[in-house]
């Protein structure tokens, strides 16, 4: 798997929804998938649609009783692309993460000459 | 519409989400209850078999007990919206708990089956529903590990 961004998950809410859907399950229902991405029915209806035009999710519908159900899944095609891009913002993460640990340490002490002083014995005490 | 590379909140957003959805994977209390039926079904059959007249076949109870079984995950996905197919090997964190249900379920219709030949009924029911139990208590730890797989995003195939 290579990592790489994809221009059609890098909007937040289709990143979501492709997330979600590559955590493992097989299928997730539609209700499911809008209450744990925390978007409305026709944000979800509009956004799967364009993921099922690209081949990145699968849908299936159905009904229990009267109430129709509808199910998605990824694809395999999908499943490389959000693999692919959520490795790419792994890194993007530990890069961020890295330069804000590099930038904490070349920060000088904010605190008086004698800092030193009064924080190494504890510390050396201690030991 | 919101970037994500411009929101390093993005992946912390996502592990959130992955959680809410976890936490639907909770199954109803028929869920535990079919699956307690099940396996009392599946551990009657020694007896069954020695006791019941020659006529009557255990094949078809075990075909029952399958049929019930595919019938229980379907309504336990119809339940939480989330469907984890039949591969559920897949889950590393549910595996173990899989295998103990397949070694506890050998293991016990293998004693019942031997405690029957010597006459040791009771010994062989108290067997039976401790087998039952113990199956209950791994089929929780199963869904605990799909649980915790779905969190993680650890159960793609």
């Amino acid at each position: 798997m290579t990592a790489k961004p994809d221009p059609l998950i890098h909007p937040i809410t289709r990143l979501s929804i492709c997330g979600l859907l590559a955590a493992g399950a097989d299928w997730v229902e539609f209700a499911a998938l809008r209450d744990a991405a925390g978007i409305s029915d026709s944000v979800l209806s509009k956004q799967s649609r364009v993921l099922e035009d690209a081949g990145y999710v699968q849908v299936r519908k159905g009904a229990v009783g009267r109430r129709p159900r509808t199910w998605f899944r990824l694809t395999a095609q999908g499943r490389q692309a959000v693999e692919g891009h959520l490795a790419w913002l792994a890194q993007l993460e530990e890069a961020v993460s890295a330069r804000t640990r590099d930038a904490r340490q070349a920060r000088p002490l904010t605190g008086g000459r004698d800092q030193p002083r009064r924080v190494l014995p504890p510390l050396l005490g201690s030991s | 519409m919101r970037d994500t590379a411009r929101d390093p909140a993005a992946l912390e957003l996502l592990r959130v989400q992955r959680g809410r959805l976890a936490d639907r994977m909770r199954p109803p209390w028929w869920y535990l209850t079919g699956i307690g039926v099940l396996w009392a079904l599946t551990f009657a059959c020694p007896f069954t078999s020695r006791f019941l007249p020659q006529g009557v076949r255990i094949w078809p109870i075990l075909l029952a007990a399958v049929t019930a079984a595919c019938l229980l995950q379907w309504g336990l996905a119809q339940a939480t919206g989330i469907s984890v197919g039949t591969r559920t090997l897949r889950y590393p964190s549910g595996r173990p708990a899989q295998i103990a249900m397949a070694l506890t379920g050998a293991a016990a219709l293998v004693t019942e089956t031997f405690l029957i030949d010597r006459d040791l009924i009771v010994t062989a029911i108290v067997v039976a529903a401790l087998a039952v139990v113990a199956e209950v208590a791994a089929q929780q730890a199963q869904l605990r590990g799909i649980r915790q797989d779905l969190r993680d995003g650890r159960g793609a195939a």
